[in-house]
């Protein structure tokens, strides 16, 4: 019975660092309805950018800036000057998935070729730890509990409170419509790229906080995780992708506990299957499939 | 022709005739049908350690501390039957859960996952097929049998293979052109129409995606045969992307062109450069190669994205979705635009 509380804190920590990726695949899915498979490849590519300016990160929040900024950079350069320009040409559906796979790999793969045969890591400074409830956790898996938390409330006030939240989830459930009631859909567009970069940038860094060391694949199975997660709640649905990645994270850390730590993804990528067979509300096929994409 | 230039021709000739039987599969569900199997690796490797589990020794036999089950030791055609069972039955399971009820890019993401899933079962699950070490030395076909050097045993399975090739065409074939061809193309094109005109669109797509399966499983058998061992690390999920760039670059739907693209795709880019001169660490230049493919597949959809040798019309068609007034438009994707009546009814 003393594994209890370890699962639940392990568990709320995997899925804080999932929940930040997860909410910005989401988000940028539901709105300009372009699957983003490049997404884990701008994670990673976020995390080495940081590696490469931060020198290593001597503080987390630096850290955390930093991959903000990065990964918004990246991911609104990407929107803009690859998914737009084929949008506008006529690329279907799942060409465009096609598109966001070319530029994972070119993205993966010429990291793969500067980084060569190494491994890297943030050094990140300080190693406190707290002993709360026969349970120990650092003071940075705290800070990225916490980081996650107001992330999370900052994307929830971005949707219910301002009039541009209000035309991203009009934008997401009808483009059309939104646009003929006046709504800026190219300004949402650079709006969703924008956040979910942001939000992509800062779990890479987090990411590279937490595993201690990283290379150009450490991004994939996380990203498959997180995209687990965005499934798991229903695409296009920051709340859902936020539950999503809470039952991730708690399965996921039960069953490294009382399994084996090689059945933690495994297990996570299982729930996809069961939900897939028992519950595929938001992923039938009926759902948006006439959806039009926004470029 | 030098010994050494003998055993490259020959190697790169096999392996175009196992990836062409591959990729005509994947285009029978991807360009035919309009089927997006993103863990089409799975069902090749299931085919590969299914031929190795088969033709294989029991692992106590070896003595090498590895463990995997089967071991069954079989004659020369059973392994690559079995093989080609193996993926054509993997696809029923796989269908239900990522295929059935899904709209193509779920489709995509849900093959994906579940493509990464079965990598990392065969990972962690090492009493299966030997963990992430993967099977090897499985014994290549009629090895011991045939009176051959080692030369003549390559060109020998060069013939087979090629005559392997050639009943897969005609198999093929056989199915594009057919009626049942025809309903897969209407199911591709419009799966309401389709269904309208009573066309059982489920049941088209259940089999289709099992003789894709099964011919992957086929080349992976072929593959096992010939390379003789297999890990986890040979069936990542950019493999998949691997097959399906050949078929944006030859052309979806044409099996010409799925040769065409084989052979600029896998056999020029990633099997030409590995005798480059080495440049930089051990590797570079492999992962040089996936950052030209992932270029040229960025290319040929920008700049021709009906593939080099695009489908050929078959038959006047007048009236299709999204105003489009031909087959070989349909081919050339457009923005899609809602039929009328049909705008805002999602929610």
């Amino acid at each position: 019975m003393s594994l209890i509380p370890g699962i639940i804190a392990f568990g709320l920590y995997s899925a804080c660092l999932l929940a930040i990726g997860a909410v910005g695949f989401t988000l940028q899915f539901g709105i300009t309805n372009v699957l983003n498979l490049a997404y884990g490849s701008i994670l990673t590519g976020a995390m080495f950018v940081d590696y490469a300016i931060g020198q290593g990160i001597p503080n987390i929040w630096f850290g955390i800036l930093l991959g903000a900024v990065s990964g918004a950079l990246i991911s609104v350069l990407f929107g803009r000057f690859i998914v737009m320009p084929y949008v506008r040409r006529g690329t279907s559906l799942v060409a465009m998935a096609m598109v966001t796979i070319g530029v994972a790999l070119v993205i993966q793969y010429t990291l793969e070729s500067i980084q060569g045969p190494f491994v890297y890591s943030y050094q990140v400074a300080h190693q406190t730890t707290v002993r709360f409830a026969g349970v120990t956790m650092s003071e940075e898996q705290l800070i990225i509990i916490g980081a996650a938390l107001v992330l999370m409330a900052a994307v929830h006030a971005l949707l219910q409170y301002t009039r541009l939240g209000l035309a991203m989830r009009a934008t997401a459930v009808h483009p059309g419509l939104a646009r003929s009631c006046g709504v800026s859909t190219e300004r949402v567009r650079f709006t969703a790229w924008l956040v979910s970069g942001a939000l992509c940038g800062i779990s890479g860094v987090l990411l590279g906080i937490s595993t201690g060391s990283f290379n150009s694949v450490t991004g994939g199975p996380f990203f498959i995780t997180l995209v687990v997660a965005a499934i798991i709640g229903g695409v296009g649905k920051p709340y859902g992708a936020m539950i999503g990645a809470l039952v991730i994270g708690l399965v996921s850390e039960a069953a490294a506990a009382v399994i084996s730590p090689d059945y933690k993804n495994i297990v996570a990528w299982v729930i996809l299957i069961v939900v897939l067979i028992v519950r595929p509300q938001g992923i039938f096929a009926e759902f948006a499939s006439r959806r039009e994409l926004i470029g | 022709m030098s010994p050494a230039v003998q055993f490259y021709a020959s190697s790169l000739a096999i392996l175009f005739g196992i990836n062409l039987i591959a990729v005509w599969g994947l285009d029978l569900q991807y360009g035919v049908s309009g089927i997006f199997n993103f863990a089409y690796i799975v069902f090749q490797s299931a085919g590969a350690y299914t031929a190795g589990l088969f033709a294989l020794h029991p692992a106590a036999y070896y003595q090498m501390n590895e463990t995997y089950i089967g071991g069954l030791n079989m004659p020369f055609p059973i392994p690559l039957l079995a093989a080609t069972a193996a993926g054509a039955l993997l696809a029923i399971p796989l269908y239900l859960i990522g295929i059935r009820r899904l709209r193509g890019d779920y489709q995509a993401m849900a093959m994906l996952v579940l493509s990464l899933i079965a990598t990392a079962f065969a990972d962690a699950q090492v009493n299966l097929v030997n963990g992430p070490t993967g099977i090897s030395f499985v014994p290549k076909p009629l090895a011991a049998q045939l009176p051959l050097t080692f030369l003549g045993y390559q060109w020998a399975y060069l013939g087979f293979v090629a005559v392997i090739t050639l009943i897969v065409f005609w198999i093929t074939r056989s199915i594009v052109s057919s009626p049942f061809g025809r309903v897969l193309r209407a199911v591709r094109d419009s799966e309401t129409a389709a269904a309208s005109l009573g066309r059982r669109v489920s049941r088209a797509r259940l089999t289709v995606f099992v003789l894709g399966g099964g011919l992957a499983g086929l080349s992976g058998g072929l593959l096992m045969q010939y390379v003789t061992a297999w890990s986890p690390s040979s069936w990542l999920y950019p493999e998949t992307f691997l097959f399906l760039t050949v078929i944006v670059v030859g052309g979806t739907a044409n099996l010409a062109g799925n040769a065409l693209g084989t052979l600029l795709v896998p056999i020029l880019i990633i099997e030409g450069t590995r005798f480059l001169p080495q440049i930089g660490y051990p590797g570079l230049i492999d992962s040089l190669d996936w950052v030209v493919i992932g270029l040229v597949m960025l290319a040929f959809l920008w700049f021709r994205p009906q593939g080099l040798l695009p489908e050929r019309r078959r038959s006047w068609v007048t009236f299709l979705p999204g105003g489009r007034r031909s087959l070989g438009d349909l081919l050339r994707p457009r923005r899609a635009v809602p039929l009328p009546g049909e705008a805002g009814t999602e929610g």
